[in-house]
Order: C-alpha cells, then sequence, then structure tokens
C-alpha cells in the first residue's frame, strides 16, 4: 500500500494543490471528480487530477475505502444553499452527526475540506500489518459493503 | 427533519378513480394540500429551476394534521385462543440468526422473540433471544437461559419445555455445527414456580406482544392496536408448539411435525401420543407465495405473516442439490424475518381525491405544506384507461425502477459507497431521516439492518427518493423520478402532446396499453422489469411501434409483483433478486435465487436468456458517476436509413457537451451495441462517446470472466456510450440513446432545439416516430443478409490491402 503523506511534505502540498485546483474547476458541475475542467464548470475537456497524478489517485482511493464508521460525509443542509460535514455513526438507524459549526456555500468546496481532514486523519501507514486487528477477519476491514 | 411525510394508495390513477393520500404530520395542527401538475424538479441554478403548475380542485386545503408511524419489522401471528392458552409447553423451532447480539445504540436494541404468547406487562410463555444473545425461555417474569450466546449466520435448534405440575423448565440449544474450541452447551434445567399467566396477546413468530393495548399509533398494527415488539432477525424453520413438556426423545420425534398425510392411524403424527399434545406445527415451505404460514397440525392456526419477510429461503436441512424451492419444498421451510420489513404503512386515509373524469394525463403531486416551512410531495400519475389514449406519445414512467431504488440507504449503510461515486456523497434531508428512521424501510439496493440483502420493497410507504427538489447521492443530481422530469420538461416547452402511463399498467394490461400509441418513451432508467412488461414492449416494436430509450441500464433485472397483494392494487410489492452476476449491491445465498412471488428464476434477465440488448438495441456496459462526457457522430449517422435524425446538427458537433447530469449526456450508466448480446444484426451506431469517461467508470462484470488490470473507462474500449438505431417489423423502430445523463441535457438552454443539439436530436426523433402510420421504409439495399459476428475487423484484410 501506498503511505499517505503527511503536513510540510512536498507530496502532501502537491496534493493539496492538485486537489482544490481540481475542486475549484468543477464548480458549478451537477456532479464532481478529483479532475480538471479546461473551462470551469464545463466537462468537455478535462485532465490533470487522478488522471495524471498517480499519488493523489492512490491517496483518494484508499480514502473512499475506509469504514463506514466514523467516516466523513456532506450533509446538505438548504437545498443548492448550505452543505455541512458530518460523520457516519455506522450503526444502522443511528444518524450521521455534524463534525462541527462550519457551514459551506458551495458543495464542491466541501470535498476539499473533507480531503484535508482525512490527511490529517489517517495514519501514514494506515492498513498495513501493525494496524491489524480481529475485524479484518469478520468484514470490518476497509472495505464498504453495502 | 421532516415532519411531514406521506403516501398514495396508487402511483397510476385513472380519471374517473379516486385516489387516496396518507399523510404523517408529526407536530404542526394542520397542513395545506395542493394539487400540482409538475414540470421540472430538478433545482439545479443552471436548469430552468423547479415547475410546478397549480391545479384547481376541489381537494385542495387545509386537513388536521396527525401523526401516523410505520410498524415495520416482520413477523406472523395467530390471535388468541384456547389451544394456545397452555399450563405446560414445549416450545421447539430451527432458527438462524443474524443479529442475535446487537450494538446498545442499535436502532432495535433489546431482546428478539422467537415463538411467544408473551407480553412484559401480562406475562405469558415464549422462547426468545436475550440482550445478550442467549436463548432464553420466559415465565412471566421468569426467565431461564443456557448462557451460551447464539453464533450469528449458523444454525440452531433451540427447544425449551415447561411441566406446570412439577415446575420444570428445560431449555436446550443445540448448534447444527460445533468447532473445535465451542464450549459444550448442556441444557439449562430450573424449577419454575409460576402458573402461566394469560393475556388476549397473539400467539407471535419472530416477535412479542410489546402491549395489548398500543395507543392510537398501533392503529397501523397487526393485529390493530396491538402493539409488536422485539422484532427478530434471521431465519425460522420447523416452529412447533406442544401442550405439555415433552421428553428429549419426544423433541427429536417432534421435529418432523405433523405428519397428516403418512399414516391415518397417527393423526396429526408424527406419533400418536404426540399428536394429541401438538398445538401447532408450521410448514414455512408451504404457500411460500402467500402472506400466510401453514399450521399442519390438527388446529389449522395458519398464521397471518405481516410484513412481508422473505420467504424460498433455505432451511436448516437445504443440501445444496435443489435450487428451485417449487420442487424441494421441505427443503425451504425457512422464513427469514427482519426488524425493517415493511408490506404496507396502513396509515389512516387524510383525503381522498375524485380524479376528473377529463383530466389531462401527466405527472402530478399531492404538494403537502404548513405554516411552519415543512413541505413533502406525493407524486403521482394520472394514466388514460385503456382505448382512451389522449396522445400519439406515451411516457413509460419507470415505477418498478422507483420502487427498486424507494428510500435507498447506501450513502449511510455503504461508507458512502465511495469507491463507486468517486466522491464523498452528499445527503440531503430525505436521506438524513431515512437513516434514523428505518421503519421506512430500504430499497433493494440495500441491505436489511441485520445486513441480509433486501428483495422485496412495497409502495405503500413514504418512499422519499421518488420527490422533486431531490438530489441523488449517486450523481449529486436528480436520479429517477426528477430526473424523468427533465424529459417532462422538455415535452411540455417544446409543445408535445403526451400520455403517462406506468410500469405496472404494462405489466397488467400488456399490448393493450401499449398498442394505442405511435411511440411510446421511457424514463432516464428503467433497469427493474417484470417478464408481462418485456413481453408487452416487444410486441409493441414488433408490430409496428416506435420505442424511445432515453436512458441506460434497462431491461436488467428480473421483478415480479407479489401476488397476495394483488387485493389492495396494481404492483403493490414488487420482487428481485441478485443472483449469479451483474452489478449487485448484496448478493443472494446460494439456493436464494427463485422468487417467492411467483416461483420464477430471478436475477439478471440475461442469465434467463432475455439479453437487454433485445428490448431497444442497446445494453449496458459500464458505470461511473463521476462526471459525464459528450457524444461524436459516426459515419452510420449519415446512413440514409438514420441521417434524418440528424437534421441541423453539424457531423462535427459536440453532442451534449452540457447538462444538469455530470455535466454532459453521456454518463453514469453505459449501454453499447453489442450484436452478440442482441442488438440486432442492422443496428446503426450513430453516435458514440468512446474514449471520453474517466477511471471512475468501470465495465460491467458480466461482461468479464476474471479481474484484469484496464477496466476502467481511461482505457477499456467497450466504456462508451452508443447512440443506436434499428428498425423493427411492419414500420416500427427503436432509437437507444443510452445513457442515463442523457435527460438531464434536455432542458440546456431551456430545451430549444436551436441551441441544444441532444435537444435537436430528440426532437428528429419524436416527431418522425409519433407520425401516423408505418415509418418510411429504408431504401432498398439495406435490405442484406448479416450476421451476428460476422463483422471483419481491418487486420484481417491482409490480404486485401496487398491487393491479392
Amino acid at each position: 500500500m501506498i503511505s499517505i503523506p503527511r503536513k510540510g511534505t512536498p507530496e502532501y502540498d502537491r496534493l493539496v494543490k492538485e486537489h482544490k485546483a481540481c475542486i475549484d474547476s468543477m464548480k458549478g458541475v451537477a456532479g464532481c471528480s478529483i479532475l480538471r475542467c479546461a473551462t470551469p464548470g464545463d466537462t468537455t475537456e478535462i485532465s490533470g487530477g487522478i488522471h495524471e497524478d498517480f499519488l493523489l489517485n492512490r491517496v483518494l482511493l484508499r480514502m473512499r475505502a475506509l469504514p463506514a464508521k466514523g467516516k466523513l460525509v456532506v450533509i446538505c443542509t438548504k437545498v443548492e444553499k448550505e452543505w455541512r460535514i458530518g460523520r457516519l455513526s455506522g450503526i444502522r438507524g443511528v444518524p450521521p452527526v455534524f463534525v462541527d459549526d462550519r457551514t459551506f456555500s458551495d458543495e464542491q468546496e466541501v470535498q476539499h475540506e473533507i480531503f484535508l481532514m482525512r490527511l490529517e486523519e489517517m495514519a501514514e501507514s494506515d492498513g498495513m500489518p501493525e494496524h491489524f486487528h480481529e475485524g479484518w477477519k469478520r468484514r470490518a476491514d476497509n472495505w464498504t459493503a453495502t | 427533519m421532516m415532519r411531514l411525510t406521506g403516501y398514495a394508495d396508487k402511483f397510476g390513477v385513472h380519471p374517473g378513480e379516486t385516489i387516496k393520500f396518507y399523510v404523517n404530520c408529526d407536530g404542526p395542527k394542520k397542513y395545506k394540500a395542493e394539487i400540482v401538475k409538475m414540470i421540472n424538479g430538478d433545482t439545479n441554478p443552471r436548469g430552468p429551476g423547479f415547475i410546478e403548475k397549480p391545479v384547481s380542485v376541489s381537494v385542495n386545503g387545509e386537513y388536521p394534521g396527525k401523526k401516523q408511524v410505520i410498524q415495520s419489522g416482520s413477523y406472523g401471528f395467530v390471535t388468541d385462543n384456547p389451544n394456545f392458552r397452555v399450563e405446560s409447553f414445549t416450545l421447539q423451532c430451527w432458527v438462524w440468526p443474524t443479529t442475535p447480539k446487537t450494538h446498545p445504540k442499535y436502532w432495535k436494541h433489546g431482546a428478539q422473540g422467537l415463538l411467544s404468547k408473551w407480553t412484559p406487562a401480562d406475562g405469558g410463555y415464549g422462547l426468545f433471544i436475550n440482550e445478550d444473545g442467549c436463548p432464553e425461555l420466559r415465565i412471566n417474569g421468569e426467565r431461564v437461559t443456557t448462557g451460551a450466546p447464539l453464533r450469528d449466520h449458523a444454525w440452531h435448534f433451540l427447544a425449551a419445555t415447561f411441566d406446570a405440575k412439577t415446575g420444570e423448565a428445560v431449555l436446550y440449544h443445540e448448534p447444527q455445527i460445533t468447532y473445535a474450541l465451542d464450549p459444550e452447551i448442556p441444557p439449562a434445567v430450573r424449577t419454575v414456580r409460576e402458573k402461566i399467566r394469560q393475556s388476549t396477546a397473539p400467539f407471535v413468530i419472530a416477535g412479542y406482544t410489546g402491549a395489548i393495548d398500543g395507543g392510537p399509533l398501533a392503529a397501523s398494527s397487526l393485529p390493530k392496536g396491538m402493539l409488536i415488539s422485539g422484532h427478530y432477525n434471521g431465519k425460522i424453520d420447523s416452529p412447533r408448539v406442544c401442550n405439555r413438556a415433552l421428553s428429549r426423545v419426544e423433541i427429536e420425534t417432534m421435529k418432523q411435525g405433523a405428519q397428516t398425510g403418512g399414516d391415518e392411524r397417527r393423526g396429526s403424527g408424527p406419533t400418536p401420543k404426540l399428536s394429541e399434545c401438538l398445538v401447532a406445527s408450521w410448514d414455512f415451505g408451504a404457500g411460500i407465495d402467500t402472506i400466510y404460514a401453514h399450521d399442519k397440525g390438527p388446529y389449522l392456526h395458519h398464521a397471518r405473516i405481516v410484513n412481508c419477510p422473505t420467504r424460498a429461503m433455505t432451511g436448516y436441512n437445504w443440501d445444496g442439490h435443489s435450487f428451485d424451492w417449487k420442487h424441494a419444498k421441505s427443503e425451504y421451510g425457512a422464513i427469514h424475518f427482519h426488524d425493517d420489513d415493511v408490506d404496507d404503512a396502513r396509515w389512516d386515509v387524510d383525503f381522498a381525491w375524485d380524479v376528473p373524469a377529463d383530466l389531462k394525463s401527466a405527472c402530478y403531486a399531492a404538494k403537502l405544506t404548513t405554516a411552519e416551512g415543512d413541505e413533502d410531495y406525493i407524486p403521482f400519475f394520472v394514466v388514460p384507461h385503456v382505448g382512451k389514449e389522449t396522445a400519439k406519445i406515451a411516457v413509460m414512467i419507470p415505477t418498478i425502477s422507483y420502487m427498486a431504488y424507494a428510500n435507498e440507504h447506501l450513502a449511510n449503510n455503504a461508507g458512502g459507497a465511495e469507491l463507486l461515486v468517486y466522491r464523498v456523497p452528499i445527503m440531503q434531508h430525505q436521506n438524513m431521516f431515512l437513516s434514523e428512521h428505518r421503519e421506512y424501510g430500504g430499497s433493494i439496493y440495500d441491505t436489511h439492518t441485520d445486513g441480509s440483502g433486501l428483495c422485496l420493497s412495497t409502495r405503500l410507504r413514504p418512499i422519499l427518493s421518488v420527490r422533486p427538489k431531490y438530489d441523488h447521492f449517486l450523481m449529486q443530481a436528480p436520479w429517477q423520478y426528477p430526473a424523468d422530469l427533465h424529459l417532462i420538461y422538455w415535452l411540455e416547452v417544446n409543445g408535445y402532446n403526451y400520455d403517462v402511463i406506468t410500469d405496472e399498467d404494462v405489466n397488467y394490461d400488456g399490448l393493450a396499453r401499449l398498442k394505442g400509441y405511435n411511440v411510446v418513451i421511457t424514463g432516464s432508467h428503467p433497469e427493474h422489469n417484470s417478464g408481462p412488461q418485456l413481453d408487452a414492449l416487444h410486441n409493441y416494436t414488433q408490430q409496428g411501434g416506435r420505442l424511445m430509450y432515453m436512458g441506460a441500464d434497462g431491461w436488467y433485472w428480473v421483478h415480479s409483483f407479489h401476488p397476495a397483494y394483488d387485493h389492495l392494487g396494481r404492483g403493490i410489492i414488487t420482487e428481485m433478486r441478485r443472483c449469479e452476476s451483474g452489478i449487485r449491491t448484496w448478493r443472494a445465498d446460494p439456493g436464494e435465487y427463485y422468487h417467492q412471488s411467483t416461483g420464477e428464476l430471478g436475477g439478471m434477465w440475461r442469465y434467463r436468456g432475455r439479453y437487454l440488448h433485445t428490448v431497444a438495441g442497446t445494453g449496458m456496459s459500464s458505470e461511473g458517476f463521476d462526471i459525464s462526457t459528450w457524444y461524436s457522430r459516426t459515419p452510420e449517422s449519415n446512413d440514409p436509413r438514420v441521417a434524418w435524425a440528424f437534421e441541423g446538427i453539424g457531423y462535427d458537433e459536440k453532442l451534449g457537451n452540457f447538462g444538469l447530469v455530470g455535466g454532459g449526456a453521456a454518463g453514469t450508466e453505459l449501454d453499447i451495441v453489442d450484436t452478440m448480446l442482441g442488438s440486432p444484426p442492422h443496428t446503426l451506431v450513430v453516435a458514440t462517446s468512446a474514449g471520453r469517461h474517466t477511471e471512475g467508470y468501470l465495465l460491467v462484470m458480466e461482461d468479464f470472466g476474471f479481474n484484469q488490470q484496464g477496466l476502467d473507462g481511461t482505457q477499456h474500449p467497450r466504456i462508451r456510450s452508443d447512440i443506436a438505431y434499428h428498425e423493427t417489423p411492419n414500420g416500427g423502430g427503436c432509437f437507444a440513446f443510452s445513457s442515463i445523463a442523457f435527460c438531464g441535457s434536455l432542458p440546456w438552454n431551456n430545451g430549444d432545439p436551436a441551441k441544444n443539439n441532444i435537444s435537436r436530436l430528440v426532437k428528429n426523433v419524436l416527431d418522425r416516430f409519433m407520425k401516423d402510420g408505418p415509418l418510411p421504409p429504408p431504401p432498398a439495399d439495406a435490405y442484406k443478409h448479416r450476421g451476428r459476428a460476422d463483422y471483419d475487423p481491418p487486420g484481417n484484410k491482409v490480404s486485401t490491402a496487398r491487393g491479392v
């Protein structure tokens, strides 16, 4: 597995910059990918992001595969107007909770904020043998099933 | 949090008929109801915006609000009667529990009833799984347990006896499978000095009676007014009740249950002695397509099964040789109960509307609002009577697909399903409400709260995913109902006169439902279909009908409606099993592929020999949910057979590099032409999106035999959408637009064909398809012999290139 870059390293800075550029270019698209639109808000021509930065691609895949319990999620609090960050409970019937009071006025911006939070929260060697626990045997590994 | 939710008794209502509405208004004293015509449900500021039109009808007005709740969780019950008012007893059954022990915060944490005539307040008797996950015998307030937790997802035999004379209570727990380090589980034996207290509580299978008088909110329970609690998650097989304490040997014999057909001298069986004490012996393998559990004992205590648990499930004795329950019913004696099963919300009617006989067929909704700002919409469709069509165009609303996706929990359950959607999902207030209110039931994409696959979906409940102003987490954009309103908006703004019909109308009325139209237009994602519906579509196109397939991933899954609910209306509960292949959010267990409702083999139509591509010419090849892209025309678009579709569109134009679903016309789920999978050999591919999709798009698993690199949108040649056309006999034809995102491009620039080449293309096709009479015949040279795989790739033409 690849390592999760640490703050203060050139890899970290590169990933954050590229992710932000992609997200900014996706504003206005009814959907989102970590790719750069040649014309902001227009997916006619796309490049960069996960298609060209291998480390960014892999780090994002690792983040996406995190288990449901405690996973960060976007919650739309006012349709087309306001979004906040929540965390999944991982327990059926227990709804997500807001992680803080911040509100966002653009749905894509939250993606970047969650990317930054996950870089902080994930261990550098996340998923390596030293993290073994019994749940790996019982479907509680890093595989998000329905 | 949503305080206002509701549903109607019908998706499709005919003019002159009555439609009833059921509303939960939890808090506000009153709410306003208004009938509106739905035009556009998408709030995206880059589109035309949300559009509804008020309809002035007498039913509009204010109504008193009252709270109504869904009593979810499946169980069986027999109403109180003297046979169950036993002094001594034996209860026995096989169980395969899925959540014997739950997290303290789990939504229904607590003891689970298996076989009981017991209430917390009134006592009684019963066999339970306690909070610690151990089998437990209860007699009034007394409890006997082995202290050994049940292994989840494994069969166990349980039996509990009580002898009122001696007070001896025995609890047996005998796992079917044991492992090397499992401790022995000796029977628990205790003396219980109790006389069983009797009450009017029913005998309950897979739960217990929480309260005999459950108050007004229990009006939606069965038996009405009685609150059933302690819903069990898992399978139960071969439950028996006897009115005396049996010995262990007798219990073993009683496993056979009633044997009425075997020997007249034995009475009910299994032996003359045991037949005398037998109260009930249920065989869940009988009547699998009903909502009753068949009692083969002497009193015929057939149990009413509530909330439609999953049947046709393999039993403790399934041996892996028979896969069709119809031919091995004795091995399918298990019912899998779930605490979030729901078949009917059973709410009180709040208001009803007699739809005027002259009301135009269209998409409507009951708009519900309160002065405090609450809002909900209950969509429905006014469908003309067969033979009284009011247009040349029919829009076939994919209501089975709506039911399949009803109240899906993927954004929550599946850890955001982020590997699928390739970004962090966005949950709306509907998702937040459902994440807490599991009693509203899930979708066929979900797993139950116990983690098992969800294969039955009812429309008699609020379906919060079928709502305008709802963006689905999959695309961060409208999906299904609100996405289909993109098409409705386009038809309206371009002045077309159209009727709407629903999947269930086609299922129940067959070809008659379609025959009166020159063209049938599908929704954006008609993925889930019944056999009769596909038959009707096939007959229609073969007899000169024209089909415009406006989306992708259509005609994919086998569905059937449960016949036990037909008395409540058309298509109340739909069933679908995720079998051996296909895009599956869960996978059916071995031996559980056949539908309980009709006995037919479930899974993909492809594996029933009915290829997707045969219906409209294209079939699913890939999916991805990050962003969409656009199409280029192919040389085949210039073929005189189809060139008319491109009038006003330049050959080099970027087709659909705009849209309200992913930003382009080609996106989300994509279909291609494949003559080896049923596309007619004369199909023309007129445009394709090949080579433009992201890494988030992946080839469907039914198209490859083993995993290998190169399956994503940046690499694989089958990851594309093909817009395709083919003629059908008698002047019919099919146009397949082959992308779920496609309809999202229709409202762009207000759907103006002069400023939107997708609008122009669809208009050209619709204008030709809607005309009376057969389509103009293709040129004479179009008639020729064609194979399926007889294409000769340029690489094979070496000899030709050399001029040999």
